[in-house]
């Protein structure tokens, strides 16, 4: 076993000096208090985490976590019937899967902008209603909450897709046959067996979703033109502009701890479903 | 249904893919607006005459490249290291780096990168740029190997060893040659992931180490350019090559 | 193995070609569009240096990396009520005079301001004011602050991404000071801001001259510099220094006191306060000179317009804001994001 250990050892030192510290120091900040014009300074205590009761703070957790619920709704909404699709297409199975793999491939970056660059005023889809004469004054589609999630859905609707066809690529096709042979209509058949079946990838496809749009920064920042403030852009703007850390950490601890303990509870589900 | 399911499909696509393409057609746009007015590459020439942008792209390269090297070394040491035999702490603190969101891992790095800096007064730089990039490259390069290892038999291994192979040469000459696809597959995502990455990059950049991502971010900030357009168009033709290429030789292999 | 060395070695010879020159180096962090194209080319090519010269676009940004006291910048441009804090923090390096032979150039105006009478830490740059840019065709003209809550304006208004500017407008707008101290008054103008959000399309700062230009927004607060140069790409647009009062802010060339190369930065600040190098620089860029030599040098166009040189009635109305206190600002940042996030 000699072996393993000096296969592991760089891991374990990537663990404790590039993940377990970095998260212990955030922790310890989040416990301490803000110097005069930004910085760390001593008085330990639990200030940051009573302001996080504030409404105001709430609010914010509260409308991102709506925010991605909403994401995961529409990835959910939009991503099954493809995954459908393609774990029913008799060939070009991989080819769709690539399809679909490929805008994840390219940078997330360009494919928010991609969004700016079509929602604005002066872009593509404003330009073209406007020259087909269906609208006169633009519309202003961009700079809103509609537009983060948009921006959050396109992102994230590969995640959704790929576990969901996995889980109906191990499905067995008689149980389909079988509805269908007992009289059920291809809807019931649908929503009375396939999905149920499908619940595992419908899981693990929410979860891989969820989480990113929680925790989003650069969508709302882009495409919501710093009217949106989710968890992700407090956490940015009090570690740059605010130089408030200690606040920053706490609100950085709860968004872990959320997302920890949904992990855990997916993992636990996982684990007992194998078992 | 199959019918309906068929349009929705096309649709789809068309909505996953149709926001690249059109970047793409109107970086050949001469106008600067979404007015077609002649085709045209200078926004492509702006983009070498902008030295910002060449040197962040140079900086990117040199940070995935780095990165991924070194990612793809630990995180494959670390995957045959977990296939042999489980170890909930590392694997735990894997999955909990994975989910953790990318603001997250970048003010927590910036905090200690600061931290560490109070003694030895050094500045933000590449080297920090690679030491995230490293960080959260890891735990996916584990994940693409050990799902390829979990399909591999351990019984290879132990028969070499009955032969009389060392463990070290069992893992050389047995289970590594095969491993080689998964290691490029892995290889390939943290690279990916890595030139891609701008939230963690900017917490931890130095003013040497702008990267493609940050450039892109502070042009867009500004407004929309063409000259946006034309790089996005570079990037996606890029690494959407590198990935069929990538996915040939695995069908290949 | 093989693969994985060419990579190591391809890192290797990259680090290796990243030693551009041996010139000594001077890292410079101003505003966006605040020097013209010669002004640092000619500066590296007369004193032998190799300048980096990156750009930011509000006193925060540059403030989050600089308050670290390592951030590896030599020379940056302060809001001149930023200088204080900045001082007492231990940021900045003492100015040497004797290094700085162009000071006399200077506007007797900005030669003993109130944020540092005797020049000590930051020399003026560019100063600027706030005010209401808007597109001729609103009827009729806008002239106070309190017209930025018309519901005309609709979806079609901006005003700066910056809680100074934001909050004082809204302070101004109820005759308060933008200085204020007094919570009472701050919560005032927190409840103008929150009332104004539905109009607003969005809070941005320099990025809105291109939709002002593009006419896609009809009205925008606007810093006068940013403001000149949407006007000069376009002759459907105006200016106004609101009847209120406007603010007026100096940015500040400063040093600091982690820059290793005191001298050279000396040398950048001594080079700006040229006339010739102002002058060229206000020219382009169309912003205001604290320079008054510079001043006597520019074109009668850009010296006698109001945009960028206002007259005496609209200094009198004016005032350059005070730091403030730290428990103010703290409420102040508060207030900003309970704005932002209503």
């Amino acid at each position: 076993m000699n072996l393993r250990r000096w296969f592991l050892f760089p891991s374990w030192l990537w663990m404790a000096a590039l993940f377990a510290t970095p998260l212990a120091i955030v922790l310890a900040y989040s416990f301490l208090t803000r110097g005069v014009y930004g910085g760390i300074e001593q008085p330990w205590t639990v200030e940051s985490y009573q302001r996080l009761f504030d409404p105001l703070y709430l609010s914010i957790y509260l409308r991102s976590i709506v925010m991605a619920i909403a994401s995961t709704g529409f990835c959910l909404v939009l991503g099954f019937p493809a995954a459908l699709f393609i774990a029913s297409s008799p060939q070009h199975k991989n080819l769709y899967l690539q399809l679909v793999m490929l805008p994840f491939w390219t940078s997330f970056l360009v494919r928010t902008y991609a969004w700016l660059f079509l929602l604005r005023d002066t872009g593509l889809i404003n330009s073209a209603l406007q020259a087909m004469g269906i609208i006169e004054n633009p519309l202003p589609m961009l700079y809103n909450d509609g537009a983060v999630l948009l921006g959050l859905v396109y992102g994230y609707l590969p995640f959704m897709v790929l576990p969901i066809y996995a889980t109906l690529e191990r499905m067995d096709p008689s149980l389909a046959d079988a509805a269908a042979d007992l009289g059920a209509r291809p809807l019931a058949t649908l929503f009375r067996v396939t999905i149920p079946l499908c619940k595992p990838g419908i899981i693990a496809g929410s979860v891989l979703v969820f989480i990113p749009s929680l925790g989003a920064y650069l969508t709302p920042d882009l495409l919501g033109g710093g009217r949106t403030v989710l968890i992700g852009n407090l956490v940015q703007n009090q570690f740059t502009t605010a130089r408030d850390w200690p606040f920053g950490s706490a609100v950085s601890i709860i968004l872990m701890g959320l997302v920890t303990v949904l992990v855990w509870a997916f993992l636990r589900r996982e684990s007992e479903n194998l078992a | 249904m199959k019918r309906w399911l068929a349009v929705y499909a096309a649709a789809f696509f068309a909505f996953l893919h149709l926001p690249l393409l059109t970047l793409a057609v109107f970086s050949f746009n001469s106008s600067q607006f979404t007015v077609w007015e002649g085709f045209s590459l200078d926004w492509y020439r702006a983009i070498v005459r902008t030295p910002q942008i060449m040197e962040g792209t140079w900086n990117s390269i040199i940070i995935a490249l780095t990165a991924t090297a070194i990612s793809t070394v630990v995180g494959t040491l670390c995957a045959y290291g977990l296939w042999k035999r489980k170890s909930p702490f590392l694997t735990g603190s894997l999955y909990l780096s994975l989910v953790t969101p990318e603001i997250v891992t970048g003010i927590a790095l910036l905090a200690m990168f600061q931290f560490v800096f109070r003694w030895l007064h050094w500045q933000l730089g590449l080297y920090t740029v690679i030491l995230a990039h490293v960080a959260f490259s890891i735990p996916y390069v584990v994940i693409v190997v050990l799902s390829r290892l979990r399909t591999a038999s351990p019984v290879l291994e132990e028969a070499a060893m009955d032969l009389g192979a060392t463990e070290w040469q069992a893992f050389l000459y047995v289970t590594l040659p095969s491993l080689v696809p998964g290691i490029i597959a892995a290889a390939l995502l943290a690279l990916t992931v890595s030139f891609d990455d701008y939230v963690i990059t900017s917490m931890v950049a130095g003013i040497d180490s702008e990267t493609l991502p940050m450039v892109i971010y502070a042009m867009a900030r500004r407004g929309a350019s063409p000259v946006i357009n034309a790089i996005s168009a570079l990037i996606t033709v890029f690494f959407g090559l590198l990935i069929l290429i990538s996915e040939r030789v695995r069908a290949a292999g | 193995m093989n693969r994985r060395t060419f990579l190591l070695g391809t890192a290797g010879v990259g680090f290796a070609g990243c030693r551009r020159s041996n010139l000594p180096r001077l890292n410079v962090y101003n505003w966006s569009a605040y020097v013209a194209p010669d002004t640092i080319p000619n500066f590296e090519a007369e004193f032998g240096m190799q300048v980096r010269y990156s750009t930011y676009e509000s006193n925060e940004e540059m403030l989050a990396k600089v308050f670290t006291g390592n951030s590896g910048w030599d020379v940056v441009f302060p809001t001149h009520n930023r200088l204080q804090p900045m001082r007492e923090y231990g940021l900045l390096a003492p100015l040497r005079h004797e290094w700085l032979p162009g000071l006399d150039n200077l506007d007797p105006a900005f030669r003993a301001p109130e944020w540092d009478s005797e020049l000590l830490w930051g020399i003026p740059y560019m100063w600027t004011s706030t005010g209401i840019v808007y597109n001729r065709s609103v009827q009729p003209p806008l002239t106070r602050w309190a017209d930025l809550w018309d519901l005309r304006l609709k979806g079609r208004l901006t005003m700066l991404d910056d809680p100074e500017d934001v909050l004082g407008a809204c302070l101004k707008k109820l005759g308060f000071s933008f200085s204020a101290t007094d919570p009472q008054e701050l919560n005032r103008a927190k409840q103008e801001a929150i009332a104004q959000k539905p109009l607003l399309r969005a809070y941005l700062n320099a990025e809105v001259r291109d939709q002002l230009v593009s006419g896609d927004v009809l009205a925008a607060q606007l810093w006068s510099t940013t403001a000149q140069q949407a006007i000069a790409a376009s002759s459907n647009l105006a200016f106004a220094h609101p009847a209120e009062g406007s603010p007026f802010y100096c940015d500040c060339a400063v040093i600091l006191r982690e820059s290793r190369r005191q001298r050279q930065a000396h040398q950048l600040l001594d080079y700006l306060l040229r006339p010739g190098v102002s002058a060229e620089i206000a020219g382009f860029t169309k912003t205001a000179t604290a320079n008054g030599a510079a001043h006597r040098l520019l074109p009668e166009a850009i010296r006698t317009n109001s945009t960028l040189y206002p007259p005496r009635e609209v200094f009198q109305r004016g005032e350059w804001p005070r730091t403030l206190p730290p428990a103010t600002q703290r409420l102040r940042d508060r207030i900003w994001t309970e704005i932002k996030s209503s």
